[in-house]
């Protein structure tokens, strides 16, 4: 078997919440060690919320370890107890800092100075670390301190005074949007590209991601329209400055959906070929040389009525027969997929093997989000599910920091490792 | 001159909307990035916005520029022979492909991973696309629009009244831009330690569905599909302190039930110092405002008998609370909000982005001068900071800047 990219490689994971652990769960899943610091004194939040495992009689299985929300970001890692708030369990962490390749918290500052883990601290015992830091705003600066997650940064970055439609407050959407992938993932970007640099000159560094920056830097478009033209980009519902027509569009409902059996399907096009294709697929051939629908700038200049009139032709159809209507005719259409969708019915990533089905002790069998890319040669696994909490304390105090079975008791006793 | 992380990393992309934001990570981070493109531009350079006042083209949109920093461009027609050959040579020189054509569409011109790979076997291919290389839907016509709806994003989003929302931004296509970088990065690794390239897939598909946030194991662990759910998210019902707030100037946002910050009774402490507390200090609503958390919450509904009072005194906390407000600047809730540690969010504009207090403190935003308008243009800067190999943000190239200057030193490289 062809050896992973990250054998031999550590992490000292000092994150919670989304976006650091699922940054770490990158280097998991090709092979590096990841050591996730955890304590019940200050428990990664994500272990106390829904959804749950449920037991044989539906009722929610209680405790640390029954979170899909937490066990999805974490598969493949170790569980260490330590309490940071003690000053030994600060030693402790060191001890795993000074044997690990990458650092990386999301911690708020204030925390990172409580528990001494700042960079100028850490880099003491190892000079050769690559040490990541994810706080919402930054380091430095007049908004250091303040407080958030991914539903806060959505309004703050922007996101949701440009997403939705006209008319409706900036609700939103629905998530906390970024942190599953724009902020884990440019974190993951500059820890691999700091470990070629580290590969090529023996160099450690400080990376530091505000998560603000990390966001604001994917709604460029809007920012720098300002800058140049002074225009303030608003919600724009579903249409497109490029395609019309651009949205969602009702279908049949389907009561094998479970929940709410409102069915969409999302249809662009692009060009008047595929808009003639899509009046073909209807058998309105006609509405392809209307006039309020011929061209472009006419079908943009008619877009209620042009939607008004593609939801009269999906609202009798089931959305997954008008997407493979249009996509033998190679015009772009998507189910609006529930993940009933994504898990039981979508052939196509059941064959491609996106989700990965591990044997949890707790929740039992469970599916995990496979990585976001498929390496040919190395393609990474989830080595076991997510760990319980602390299942890992005696094997990573033994193996890892080098203690004795009697000392490990007695930190226990001291409440060092809880 | 610092050092960049990705010196001397050379990198050939072949890409439009899809992959060219991958491409920008590895440019700003220091790889040579030379961008093949088609003689008039990909979809992208003819993308709006454009700089206002000037002809809208291939070199004046805005929407092109932000995903194409620090590039060079090479014009070629990948039709002909003549183009194609070029092609091949410009890859065979390079370490890394990003690609983001429909699947075949190489294979036809003789660029496909397969065709280079034993001239090149340390060559790392990355191709983006909307459904990745195989399975029933590989060749589905793919917009970032369908990602988002095939990825589980879009039903989560806007209200149920409403069509499911598209999130700003290309977001699809963004994550299978930010996936194909990691991708990509783990792959060069790899290709540096054994001398091995390979084949990255990314499909936007795939690369977005982890933002369905729980959706997915609500589904797996009990068989239920999330809905989307308005500005609540997951939080089941209406309750004061979570949610859109009007202020005098726009909106904020408020998660002060969620866990991580000040709780509710600091906001009625922040209220009453205002005067505009109202009656919330006389009961019922005292004893509610002093309970007032999503564990105590939970508790009171499940029990019909004591949830059937509180509704109606929750209702006019509500008011209460959307009355003071209303009577501040979106800025003011957000900073006072935020100085007492409550979970208070600022709905920015682009506008208000660009004034940001924090991000202007930290000098986030770049001066790019484009000598080719005689403009200089403020631009976001990059997501990261790299202590000792900063990502440098470098203007877009025209169409073809960089064509004559990169087939001349391919040239001379074989003589």
């Amino acid at each position: 078997m062809t050896k992973l990219p990250f054998e031999g490689i550590r992490v000292a994971d000092f994150s919670w919440f989304g976006a650091g652990p699922i940054a770490a769960q990158t280097f998991a899943t090709f092979g590096a060690e990841v050591v996730r610091i955890e304590s019940e004194t200050k428990i990664d939040s994500l272990r106390t919320v829904q959804p749950f495992a449920l037991n044989p009689d539906g009722s929610f299985k209680t405790g640390y370890n029954v979170s899909g929300y937490f066990n999805n970001y974490n598969a493949g890692k170790l569980s260490v107890q330590l309490n940071l708030n003690t000053e030994r369990g600060q030693e402790l962490g060191y001890r795993i800092i000074e044997k690990s390749d990458i650092f990386l918290t999301n911690f708020t500052p204030r925390v990172i100075d409580k528990w001494n883990l700042r960079y100028e601290q850490i880099r003491q015992v190892n000079p050769r670390i690559i040490a990541a830091y994810a706080p919402m705003q930054g380091l430095e600066g007049p908004h250091r301190d303040f407080l958030g997650f991914g539903a806060v940064l959505t309004p703050v970055t922007g996101i949701s005074y440009m997403s939705g439609f006209p008319g409706r407050p900036p609700m939103g959407v629905g998530t906390n949007y970024p942190d599953y992938v724009v902020n884990p993932g440019h974190t993951t970007t500059a820890i691999l590209a700091a470990l070629r640099y580290r590969n090529r000159t023996g160099k450690g560094q400080l990376i530091e991601l505000p998560q603000i920056e990390s966001v604001v830097n994917v709604l460029g478009t809007a920012v720098a329209d300002y800058f140049a033209n002074g225009v303030i980009q608003t919600r724009g519902g579903n249409r497109s400055p490029i395609a019309a027509p651009h949205g969602a569009f009702r279908c049949l409902d389907d009561a094998g959906i479970v929940g709410s059996t409102d069915r969409w399907v999302a249809i662009s096009c692009r060009s008047d070929h595929e808009w003639i294709e899509t009046c073909e697929a209807f058998g309105q051939p006609g509405m392809a040389t209307d006039p309020r629908f011929a061209t472009f700038a006419s079908r943009k200049a008619n877009e209620d009525a042009l939607e008004e009139l593609v939801n009269s032709w999906t609202r009798t159809h089931r959305a997954e027969d008008v997407m493979t209507l249009l996509q033998e005719r190679a015009v772009p259409a998507g189910v609006v997929q529930t993940s009933q969708d994504m898990l039981d019915r979508d052939p196509h990533l059941k064959q491609r093997g996106y989700y990965r089905y591990l044997d949890h002790p707790e929740t039992g069998r469970a599916a995990y989000d496979g990585p976001g890319f498929q390496l040919s040669d190395t393609p990474g696994r989830h080595a076991w599910p997510a760990p319980l909490l602390g299942e890992h304390t005696m094997d990573v105090c033994e193996r890892i920091i080098g203690l004795t079975p009697d000392e490990i008791a007695n930190l226990l006793a001291e409440g060092v490792l809880v | 001159m610092t050092d960049r992380a990705l010196e001397g990393l050379r990198v050939v992309e072949f890409t439009d909307e899809l992959g060219s934001y991958c491409g920008r990570l590895l440019a700003d981070l220091g790889a040579d990035v030379v961008k093949v493109e088609p003689p008039g531009g990909g979809v992208q350079r003819h993308t709006p916005p454009f700089v206002k006042g000037l002809d809208a083209g291939p070199d004046t949109s805005i929407a092109f520029w932000v995903h194409n920093t620090s590039k060079k461009s090479v014009v070629l027609d990948l039709d002909t022979d003549e183009g194609q050959a070029i092609a091949r040579q410009l890859i065979l020189s390079a370490d890394v492909v990003i690609e983001d054509n429909p699947p075949g569409w190489m294979r036809q011109r003789g660029l496909d991973y397969h065709a280079l790979r034993p001239a090149r076997p340390k060559l790392v291919y990355t191709s983006v696309t909307g459904f990745g290389h195989n399975g029933p839907h590989a060749n589905y016509a793919y917009t970032d629009i369908v990602g988002q709806a095939m990825g589980g994003v879009m039903t989560l989003a806007g209200e149920m009244a409403d069509p499911p929302n598209l999130i700003y931004g290309n977001q699809a296509n963004v994550s299978a831009s930010i996936q194909a970088a990691e991708g990509t990065l783990v792959a060069v690794l790899h290709a540096d330690a054994t001398g091995h390239g390979q084949h990255v897939d990314v499909s936007a598909q795939e690369a977005i569905s982890i933002s369905q946030e729980t959706a997915m194991q609500t589904w797996d662990l009990q068989k239920r599909n999330r809905v989307r759910t308005g500005e609540r998210g997951m939080i089941p019902i209406a309750l004061p302190g979570v949610g859109v707030y009007e202020v005098i100037d726009g909106h904020v946002v408020l998660f002060v039930l969620a866990p991580g910050g000040a709780d509710f009774p600091e906001f009625v402490d922040w209220i009453r110092e205002e005067g505009k507390a109202e009656d919330l200090d006389q009961e019922p609503y005292a004893e509610v405002c002093a309970n007032l958390k999503m564990s105590w919450l939970s508790q009171v509904m499940a029990d019909p008998a004591k949830a059937g009072p509180i509704l109606p005194a929750l209702m006019h906390i509500q008011e209460v609370v959307k009355r003071f407000l209303a009577g501040k600047t979106a800025a003011e809730a957000y900073e006072e909000g935020q100085r007492r540690r409550l979970l208070v969010g600022i709905v920015s504009t682009p506008k208000d982005l660009a004034g940001n207090s924090q991000l202007r403190a930290r000098n986030w935003f770049k001066n790019l001068e484009f000598d080719f308008l005689n403009r200089v243009i403020e631009f976001p800067g990059t997501p990261y900071r790299l202590s000792e190999t900063p990502a440098r943000i470098s203007r877009p190239p025209r169409l073809g800047e960089h064509t004559g200057a990169v087939l001349s030193a391919l040239h001379g490289q074989e003589d």
